[in-house]
């Protein structure tokens, strides 16, 4: 893992300089943009943590997000912010601790769907209780405004990417990559298998919640349905994939370049920019198959060897 | 593809328009631009399939006022272009929309989204920026939490009164026992919640009382249990997506109960082509519309729908659509574009649509009653209440 | 209720979901065991297919008796033709240690493919629901009411599923196709053609599809993104049933249908969901191969 060199750090700042004078230049419109992207660059590294370094591909991502939401909502007007949105975090790590076990006794593409169906067991069980507590939808009144709510995501997106770079370097990381290569092997050389993919899983599920709680915040009207969007689960796989790489760099990539990207299209080609964005992820796979890290490091060695 | 047709016939009137002036030597500076109104609509997303009926509303509505010369902004004419992005069926998404049309688009005027969420999600940004917009697809009687001032809501299928009307109907029609399905989303589940204490107070027997989420594939067991209760009246409270499902089911397993309610989708003219039109007879569903002679321009918009797309309008949507657009109307030709006037207008004038006379006391419509319709050889009629109906309810003859 | 669980009604109707599901399902974990790649964009398939019978009846009055041949025929086509196309190249550059990125771009693929047949469509067809009635008589046998369009459905997807799974056991393309799924390297240097086995099976899987499509629009409404939930169902089958186990997903399938008809009258419909994923949770937590496990050789 090299250490970044000045081309990193001078883009790190020119980011984070970017997030911190966007609400001071920027109208309404441009920073709901910067917290949709920042959204992203919380929920995308954070899945990195579990599902790039152990192998372990979760399409289940959003039920943290949606835990996190919930609580909010259900505690809203009763418990501060500052507690609920922790406690948003915490409740994800808590049900990431509590299923990781038996979960992550499941494989491959059977841990894949198995996330998957997780997470909408959780939709509908929450839906059903809520209805069985005679409960339509969850109106939130008197919600802070969109600076405060940016902030807070901006806070998240350094947490996460944080949490990423640091376990990604850390001899915790080391062994989780051993174990995505061959677990069985990785056990046998003495390597805490199980005890590390929960690990792993709880840390991943932290961040996602929080940032479920602090979009709650955005949205006055809560359907239990709408929160708990396999899409998320499906975007955020597709931005880590598209970014590639296995570090920090390849989600910041990913992120940067669909969520741009969407925005760009949905605000200058209403009708088509769905089939652009299909399109244009069929295109990528097929001629960037190394995600955009691979691209940047092929260009880097035609640049030295030419 | 009808957006860009929409700016490039705008371009076309405006170069017109700028020519004439020229060569009449009068200056139509203001009357040739374009008048910008901005919206969002779902055309991606699971509520993509709701939606049509609501643009098609907003398109037929446009279609007309420019076939006028353009819509009429205090004594000016200015035709209209619509600046519409799609909110992908997410209401954040929506929110982000209406900030982009008023802060970076910077349109003159706003309209409604489709959606109970969608209408109370946007609510804080109209605040904001004391922009009034009048709602038309929103129900529910969160609705009222709603602070007065820059959305007023156009609906009288208000849950709460939903069930006091419904429980008024079924005891003018004898109905001692009924049984209640309802999906778990929020319209029908709110009136769930009001219709059965409702139904208790009046005597009337609740003899099944299910809910289901909104992703269900079979009713075969709880139909069947609705069938073995041997009820007089069925209340499905259903969405359009299960509607069609409880139609073709209760077909199946024949419940040929006289009443049959089902809340929301029979409004829209896909229902009977879905189940058959012999099957959708004597459904009865939530509207408050039907081309009535009493209510001025009620037959010609449905003419002029029937005529632009080749099928009914949904009584419901595409009714508080045209009627949302009307209210509008009579705001701008009276104030221009001042959003201040506009907003006294709304809130305080008595307005004539296709639904009749239209008063907002508050963020609601006060005079339009909460109705029910049912089909009747192919055609909606109102059933509910007495003074607004074009016929009288008759007992379903089964599937 | 104990006559109700006894009556054929549930059962009938647990076997008209459950082999939807299945035909759905077959096509998924063809594709899945031969070239181990998840079709993310199966359930647009069964929307296009379920499209092209619709327009074939309002537009030509054609019946979804005689489009559904065409229609397979069509998505065959179509499956044979992206193979050809995308797939084949990605596949022949795969070693074992790359193979995990060929998942991971595979599923970006068929999801940016899930995107564009969504959204064209929309485009194309307006996102309006669309629906017709045919076939909708119901008659009694004993007790139990069928309408005519369920059953329908039930016998010509239960006798493609049959016929798929003989095919696989009796037929010798069928064997190649299960050799490639269960021993890839070995059933190469045994002389089957996999590039031909891969093609075949994008063929049934996308014909099967398309076919599931026919079948479903005359049953329920659809719209251009309908195609999602049928792509769920799919999965949670075949992962159930142990991927690349075309008899497994089959019993997968029935035992969801049996869920879906027999849990709710045990239960309550409010519970309908719950108990599906829940049964589904459970089942591989417990079972972590699938039900009826039989360990594939990851590549």
């Amino acid at each position: 893992m090299d250490r970044p060199g000045p081309l990193w750090v001078g883009l790190a700042l020119a980011g984070v300089a970017a997030v911190a004078l966007l609400p001071v230049l920027g109208n309404e419109y441009l920073v709901g943009t910067g917290l949709t992207v920042l959204m992203w660059l919380a929920l995308t590294p954070s899945w990195c943590v579990l599902s790039r370094l152990t192998g372990y591909v979760s399409l289940g991502h959003v039920v943290f997000y949606g835990l996190g939401a919930y609580l909010v909502v259900i505690t809203w007007q009763q418990w501060p912010l500052w507690l609920a949105v922790p406690a948003a975090g915490l409740l994800a790590a808590a049900f990431a601790a509590l299923v990781g076990g038996p979960a992550l006794r499941v494989r491959g593409p059977y841990f894949v769907i198995l996330t998957f169906g997780l997470a909408e067991l959780v939709k509908f069980s929450i839906m059903a209780a809520e209805s069985a507590m005679g409960m339509a939808a969850r109106i939130l009144f008197g919600a802070p405004d969109l600076l405060a709510v940016y902030w807070m995501m901006a806070a998240l997106a350094l947490a996460s990417l944080g949490l990423l770079a640091w376990v990604s370097g850390s001899r915790f990381g080391h062994g989780l990559r051993s174990l995505r290569e061959n677990e069985e092997a990785a056990e046998t050389l003495g390597v805490p298998v199980v005890r590390y993919k929960l690990i792993a899983f709880v840390l991943s599920a932290a961040i996602p919640g929080m940032v479920g709680a602090v979009m709650a915040l955005r949205s006055t009207y809560f359907v239990v349905g709408q929160v708990f969007d396999p899409m998320v689960s499906v975007t955020v796989i597709a931005m880590a994939l598209l970014g590639g790489g296995d570090g920090v760099r390849g989600p910041i990539f990913g992120v940067l370049f669909l969520a741009l990207l969407s925005e760009l299209l949905w605000a200058q080609a209403p009708l088509l920019y769905m089939i652009l964005l299909g399109a244009i992820l069929v295109v990528f796979v097929l001629l960037v198959p190394d995600g955009l890290i691979g691209l940047f490091q092929r260009w880097r060695r035609k640049g030295a060897a030419g | 593809m009808k957006l860009m047709a929409t700016r490039r016939r705008s371009v076309v009137a405006s170069i017109a328009a700028a020519a004439l002036a020229l060569g009449s030597g009068l200056s139509y500076a203001q009357a040739d631009k374009p008048l910008r109104i901005g919206f969002s609509m779902a055309r991606t997303g699971m509520l993509a399939n709701a939606t049509p009926s609501q643009l098609n509303t907003y398109e037929l509505w446009r279609e007309q006022v420019n076939a006028r010369g353009g819509m009429d902004v205090g004594g000016t004419k200015r035709k209209v272009e619509f600046v519409i992005y799609d909110d992908q069926s997410k209401p954040e998404q929506a929110v982000r929309i209406y900030e982009k049309l008023i802060t970076d688009d910077k349109v003159d005027l706003l309209l409604a989204p489709w959606g109970t969420p969608f209408h109370i999600a946007i609510a804080p940004v109209l605040e904001k920026y004391k922009f009034p917009v009048v709602g038309n697809t929103a129900a529910s009687v969160a609705l009222r939490q709603v602070k007065p001032g820059y959305i007023w809501f156009t609906t009288s299928a208000i849950p709460d009164r939903i069930g006091t009307e419904l429980t008024a109907m079924l005891k003018q029609q004898n109905v001692k026992s009924v049984a209640v399905l309802s999906n778990v989303l929020p319209f029908t589940k709110e009136i769930k919640n009001f219709v059965e204490p409702e139904l208790k107070k009046a005597g009337i027997d609740i003899k099944v009382s299910t809910e289901y989420p909104p992703d269900i594939k079979d009713m075969t067991a709880a139909l069947t249990q609705v069938k073995q209760a041997n009820v007089d009246a069925v209340l499905a409270l259903a969405y359009p997506g299960d509607s069609v499902l409880y139609a073709k089911q209760a077909k199946e397993l024949g419940l040929n109960n006289p009443f049959q309610f089902v809340a929301i989708g029979p409004s829209d003219a896909f229902f009977p082509k879905a189940v058959g039109a012999a099957s959708a007879d004597g459904v009865v569903t939530i509207a408050h519309w039907s081309p009535r002679p009493e209510w001025k321009g009620s037959q010609a918009f449905y003419d002029s729908y029937v005529k632009k797309f080749g099928e009914d309008p949904d009584y419901l949507n595409s009714a508080l659509a045209w009627m949302s657009l009307e209210i509008l109307e009579t705001a701008v030709a009276k104030n221009g574009l001042d959003k201040e006037k506009i907003r006294a207008t709304i809130a305080s004038d008595t307005f004539e649509t296709i639904n009749g006379k239209v008063k907002f006391e508050g963020v609601q419509n006060v005079i339009t009653p909460t109705a029910f319709v049912q089909y009747q050889k192919g055609k909606l009629q109102i059933v509910w209440p007495a003074n607004i109906a074009t016929g009288k309810f008759e007992a379903k003859k089964g599937w | 209720m104990i006559d109700t669980l006894l009556s054929g009604q549930l059962l009938f109707s647990a076997l008209v979901t459950g082999s939807l599901y299945a035909l759905v399902a077959l096509g998924l974990n063809l594709v899945y065991g031969t070239m181990r790649m998840l079709n993310v964009a199966h359930g647009d398939l069964v929307m296009l297919g379920a499209y092209a019978a619709f327009w074939a009846f309002t537009l030509a009055g054609v019946s979804p008796l005689w489009a559904a041949p065409l229609v397979a025929a069509a998505g065959a086509a179509f499956g044979v033709a992206l193979y050809r196309g995308l797939f084949r190249g990605m596949l022949a550059k795969v070693t074992p240690s790359t193979a995990g990125k060929l998942e991971g771009n595979s599923l970006l693929l068929f999801f940016g493919l899930s995107i564009l047949m969504q959204n064209i469509a929309a485009l194309a067809f307006t996102p309006n629901n669309r629906a017709y009635a045919y076939l909708d008589q119901v008659f009694r046998i004993g007790n139990v009411s069928m309408t005519a369009n369920r059953l329908l459905v039930l016998c010509v997807a239960g006798g493609v599923c049959v016929a798929v799974a003989l095919f696989l056991s009796r037929h010798v393309a069928g064997l190649a196709m299960r050799a490639v799924i269960e021993r890839r390297e070995a059933a190469s240097i045994v002389g089957v053609d996999v590039d031909r086995v891969q093609r075949l099976s994008f063929a049934v899987g996308f014909g099967t599809a398309a076919l599931a499509g026919v079948l479903m629009s005359m049953l329920e409404q659809f719209s251009p993104f309908s195609g999602f939930p049928f792509t769920i169902a799919g999965f949670i089958v075949i992962i159930l049933g142990g991927l690349g186990n075309v008899t497994g997903g089959l019993l997968a399938a029935l035992l969801l249908g049996i869920i879906e008809t027999y849990g709710v009258a045990l239960t309550s419909a409010n519970l309908r969901s719950v108990l599906l994923y829940g049964s589904f949770v459970v089942a591989l937590l417990v079972f972590p191969n699938g039900l009826l496990a039989r360990r594939l050789v990851t590549r």
